[in-house]
């Protein structure tokens, strides 16, 4: 990393000190050939002169032309040749065309090698800055739920209550660990499509079947905390995903709107999807904390969270990012809509639709599978 | 704050699970714990009620608690405030005290630690209020000045009012108590601040600077401050003559 760096800026030390010098060298032959010219110019001047001289001194005007070439004679008087002082002229713009045409290639492909090693470092900064970054939110992150993991450990080890009593606490600590797990999981899954790492497949997939298998593993969770999931999804929907991609997507916002509504009264999750021409569309709506309109484009930010509020939700800022990324990798969209905080939310997935099922798939749902925890 | 009744203490903490371990955890030691999960509704909380100590987490949604306590401390509220965060580097520390806070602990916490350091934050107010109580040792005058400990005010020598910090105060009453007596720096750390807050005894020097400044008449040849080289300070009421 650091060799690379000494090697970048060595490079773009040399490449500007090879720009100042075609400068120079440009500058310096547009002032030899002006010289040159001028001297040419005016050593003709006095070749004129000395043959004025001669015609004046009596000299035959043949003998003058013979003896001094590139001068002619008329009336009695010697001047240059026209076509002596048109090649003068040629000749010195030829120069100052070549030197321009010369000159500007070398500066522009000069110019080009800066801009792409001025680049390259920029970048570099920009992704040291960013590694920073996350390292500090990500271990600060970590920092909390081992608080509370440490808190309640020492905790049973001080006052030693008895199994009822420790039951919360219990449960607590199962939470934190899940919690790290959960960050470490998507903390891996967004270094990857950071640096690209990702081999995602394009296959056809069903949508249902994504949909059922990830709300099957949120299910218990869900039961304890008293939200109902439901999903109506037509098995006939089919998209074009990454499969594993596609089970990330769909768990990150289902995780996300379970984080939504968890303390809400009466909370619930709805699944729903329906297809177009090209394109088949998830749409998962809760009736949780919400957001304000103005943040729907900074929920996909990498660590960016939402207030925590009275439900007390704390995540890593990585989950709804992860799907951003992933979407735009399946060439699909995500967005989201509330109406404002306290009012629900809603997160439409878009992708694009299989094209030999396009043209069979419904305009409308058909009956689904109901599924209700 | 008398002896029978549990001292009422706030937690601000916006991790639900933290907040109830800390929560449990004074209030298994007598404490009567009062909870807000941000810094808006502590403001509000702390507007209408009196606390004898808030727990209040750095990093919060929304206004975070160094600004939280910067709030409390210019409405003239002098509750102490111990920091919860996650970030415990030196420099943080510092702005955490420069903020108004009395001590700070970094996540994660021994539990052990945390219950102690809320025992001695709490057991050093008692001492500030209990000697500052009667109208005999809430006043000190000495050399022309006048310091109400009560409402942390003072007047210099030259007549001009003086608005002291709590750790001003507490560094006078600590040399009053012992006027004519060598206090070591250590001495002042441990009464004042507790312990281990501060990298190093040089903070103490910082604060007798600044009480220099306030009342003494020459800062540079002080009467009243006076330092005992290579030990501690002095402090005279009646002025060196």
């Amino acid at each position: 990393m650091k060799a690379t760096r000494v090697f970048q800026l060595t490079a773009l030390a040399l490449v500007m000190v090879s720009a100042v010098q075609v400068g120079w060298w440009l500058f310096d032959q547009h002032a030899y050939t002006v010289e040159k010219v001028a001297a040419a110019r005016a050593a003709y001047a006095e070749q004129v002169a000395a043959a004025q001289a001669l015609l004046d001194s009596g000299a035959a005007p043949a003998r003058v032309q013979q003896l001094l070439s590139g001068i002619v004679t008329r009336d009695g008087r010697a001047t240059l040749a026209p076509e002596v002082a048109e090649a003068l002229t040629t000749e010195e713009h030829r120069r100052y065309r070549q030197y321009a045409w010369e000159g500007s290639f070398f500066l522009l492909a000069l110019a080009a090698c800066i801009a792409v090693i001025a680049r390259a470092l920029r970048q570099e900064a920009h992704v040291r800055e960013q590694q920073d970054s996350f390292l500090a939110l990500v271990s600060h992150q970590f920092k909390t739920p081992l608080a509370s993991l440490q808190l309640s450990l020492e905790t049973l080890a001080l006052r030693a209550p008895g199994p009822e009593a420790a039951r919360p606490l219990i449960d607590r600590m199962l939470a934190d660990l899940a919690r790290m797990e959960q960050m470490v999981t998507q903390i891996l899954e967004s270094a990857r499509l950071e640096r690209g790492r990702v081999d995602l497949k394009s296959e056809p997939l069903q949508l249902a079947g994504a949909v059922a298998r990830v709300s099957a593993q949120l299910e218990e969770r869900a039961r304890q905390e008293r939200i109902s999931i439901s999903s109506d999804i037509a098995p006939t929907l089919i998209v074009v995903s990454d499969p594993l991609a596609l089970d990330v997507v769909v768990r990150n916002v289902l995780e996300n709107a379970l984080a939504a509504v968890r303390g809400a009264g009466g909370a619930h999750i709805t699944l729903s999807a329906r297809a177009s021409e090209r394109e088949v569309e998830l749409l998962v709506r809760d009736n949780g904390v919400g957001f304000a309109p103005a943040e729907s484009a900074r929920l996909f930010q990498k660590f960016s969270r939402l207030r925590s509020g009275a439900s007390g939700y704390y995540g890593t800022g990585l989950g709804l990012y992860i799907v951003r990324r992933l979407m735009e990798l399946a060439d699909g969209r995500v967005s989201a809509h509330s109406e404002g905080v306290g009012k629900g939310a809603s997160i439409r997935l878009t992708w694009p639709a299989a094209s030999m099922d396009a043209r069979a798939a419904p305009q409308q749902p058909a009956a689904g599978q109901e599924t209700r925890t | 704050m008398s002896a029978t009744l549990p001292a009422p203490v706030l937690v601000v903490e916006d991790d639900p699970h933290l907040a109830a371990g800390v929560m449990e955890n004074l209030r298994a030691e007598g404490y009567a714990v009062t909870a807000a999960p941000d810094g808006e509704q502590a403001l509000d909380w702390l507007a209408g009620h009196e606390f004898a100590l808030i727990i209040l987490d750095v990093m919060l949604p929304g206004a975070d608690g160094l600004s939280v306590c910067r709030t409390l401390r210019a409405r003239g509220n002098t509750t102490p405030v111990l920091f919860l965060t996650a970030r415990g580097d030196p420099a943080d520390r510092v702005r955490g005290l420069e903020a108004g806070g009395d001590d700070y602990l970094a996540k994660p916490f021994h539990l052990q630690e945390f219950l102690l350091r809320v025992r001695a934050i709490l057991r050093r107010w008692e001492w500030y209020r209990s000697v500052s109580a009667t109208t005999a040792t809430a006043v000190l005058r000495f050399g022309g000045n006048e310091v109400d400990f009560r409402a942390f005010r003072a007047r210099s020598w030259n007549g001009e009012p003086q608005e002291l910090t709590e750790k001003e105060a507490m560094i006078l009453k600590v040399l009053a108590e012992h006027a004519g007596q060598i206090v070591s720096r250590e001495d002042l750390l441990e009464r004042v601040w507790g312990y281990d807050v501060f990298p190093s005894t040089r903070t103490v020097d910082n604060f007798i600077l600044r009480l220099r400044k306030r009342f003494e008449r020459d800062p540079a040849a002080p009467r009243h401050f006076l330092t005992v080289w290579g030990v501690g300070y002095r402090f005279l009421t009646e002025g060196e003559p």
